[in-house]
């Protein structure tokens, strides 16, 4: 702690290179970004794609939570054959290129897809709704949640699980009253990751859940499309999605950032 | 030291980036709708001008316009709408420009046809789940003044998805996943009739599209930008023609 080793100018300088480059981008965005215009991010497109941001990413980290906890703990606590492949399987969307999960998914829950086929026969669509949205960004996202609380279980102490199951315990209890609980900062480490990712889905969402205002148009979306004819209103709305990023990066603060 | 090595980073990068190149070789930024038939006349083009390249981008016209106004280096750009040519002779310019092809719409409907679309006046009925390209991209332009022509502002509520280009729309019908869309006649390639059936739009509810292409104030090759401009206007028209286009 007292003698901090020293670096090499080259390893500093590269250092500074790296952080520059992520802070320039950022600084470029509050530099353009039009501010006589702030108003504008009221007006109801902005607005609306705000609302259907917070849903979908809401919701696809409460599936993440749902589906990935389980995931996690069976990777963590269960040995079987092919337990690496299932891993890579799992942990495969964090590498998909985004826009591939969304061509997988039209492939399957699409009306002609392999299970979509039978979903449309049963009422159920899911490309162009909410619904499908929130799916594609629940299939990016909750690699990271799995990842995260992975690391959290192999790093639990088994000592209090293993005294509550001698002292009679059933297996749901103990998940229940003691490892759930001392999981905790796992999954809420896990959970603001997998919002985070979510909020910025894009690739897959457009390509499965299409660009509808109100129903599947998110932040990334609508920016996207800004972009297209107005970059100023497009980086309004970035800036935005910077303040949201920051919030998720403030509740990490104890998990990420050293003090 | 840091500014230095920061001085000479920024100079390789400039460097490799301002490489002057003899003007061999244009970009051509060009409609979606294009794409097919822009690729024929490119490569018809560089083999009646040999050692020339073309290099083509092709997306939604809005979109190009604004990556053209952002600094893209783009020689030529041919758009599916004149706003678009217009706004980039607004800035950074135009040299010369030209109207080159005419389009019309269709409305397209996969194969089988899940919502029953059968007349253009389907459009509107409840629950037709109907792809458009987003305002601004030409293509949805079009099919809104077409839709509004028609009579049938009622349909913009069955729009389930504003797609970013022209190409998009089709994408989501040929997959059987929208119930409708409303394309250009040029997008019916060989590839997309197989999945689809097509509902003409009445000419007087059509929209006659109008392309324009313009070379782009500040290119490094005019000469050559504008002897592709000249092809397209000349010889290239045989495979508009071929590809559907109206002169």
């Amino acid at each position: 702690m007292s003698a901090r080793p020293s670096l090499p100018a080259t390893v500093r300088v590269l250092a500074a290179i790296a952080i520059a480059a992520v802070a320039l981008p950022l600084v470029a965005l509050v530099a353009r970004a039009p501010w006589s215009d702030i108003a504008r991010l009221g007006e109801t497109g902005p607005r609306t794609a705000l609302l259907v941001s917070i849903e979908v990413s809401l919701a696809a980290a409460a599936v993440a939570l749902v589906f990935g906890v389980p995931v996690a703990l069976v990777l963590a606590r269960t040995t079987f054959r092919g337990r690496s492949v299932v891993r890579s399987l799992a942990l495969l969307p964090l590498v998909l290129p985004p826009v591939v999960a969304g061509v997988g998914l039209l492939a399957a829950f699409g009306r002609r897809g392999l299970i979509g086929r039978g979903l449309a026969a049963i009422g159920i669509r899911l490309p162009f709704t909410t619904t499908g949205a929130i799916l594609a960004s629940a299939f990016v996202a909750t690699p990271l949640l799995i990842l995260t609380v992975e690391a959290g279980v192999r790093a639990l102490d088994r000592r209090k699980e293993e005294a509550a199951e001698t002292l009679g315990g059933s297996k749901w209890y103990v998940l229940r009253r003691v490892t759930l609980p001392a999981l905790a900062p796992s999954i809420v480490a896990g959970l603001v990751v997998a919002w985070a990712r979510a909020l910025g889905e894009f690739g897959a969402t457009i390509t499965f859940a299409g660009n509808l205002r109100g129903r599947t148009q998110t932040l990334p979306l609508a920016v996207f499309e800004a972009m297209q004819t107005d970059p100023g209103a497009a980086i309004l709305m970035s800036l935005v999605l910077v303040a949201l990023s920051l919030v998720a990066l403030i509740a990490l603060r104890g998990r990420f950032l050293a003090r | 030291m840091r500014a230095l090595m920061a001085t000479s980073l920024l100079g390789a990068v400039a460097c490799s980036t301002s490489s002057a190149a003899p003007a061999r070789q244009i970009t051509v930024a060009a409609a979606a709708s294009l794409s097919g038939v822009f690729q024929q006349i490119g490569s018809a083009f560089e083999r009646a001008n040999p050692g020339v390249s073309v290099r083509f981008t092709f997306s939604s016209s809005n979109g190009l316009a604004t990556q053209i106004q952002q600094g893209a280096p783009v020689d030529v750009f041919a758009s599916a709408a004149s706003r678009w040519l217009d706004a980039v002779a607004k800035d950074p310019g135009v040299i010369v420009r030209a109207p080159f092809a005419r389009n019309r719409l269709i409305v397209i409907v996969p194969r089988d046809d899940p919502a029953h679309v059968t007349r253009l006046a389907d459009l509107a009925s409840k629950g037709v789940k109907l792809v458009l390209g987003a305002p601004g991209v030409p293509a949805g332009d079009y099919a809104r003044q077409a839709l509004t022509k028609a009579g049938l502002r009622a349909a913009l509520k069955n729009v389930v998805s504003n797609e970013q280009d022209v190409e998009g729309a089709v994408a989501k019908v040929t997959s059987g996943d929208a119930d409708a869309g409303i394309v250009y006649a040029t997008d019916l390639t060989a590839s997309v009739s197989s999945s689809v059936r097509v509902i003409e739009i009445p000419s007087a509810a059509n929209v006659v599209a109008i392309y324009q292409i313009g070379i782009v104030r500040g290119t490094k090759a005019a000469s050559l930008a504008r002897a592709f401009l000249d092809y397209v206007l000349g010889p290239g028209q045989v495979a508009l023609r071929a590809a559907g286009f109206s002169p």
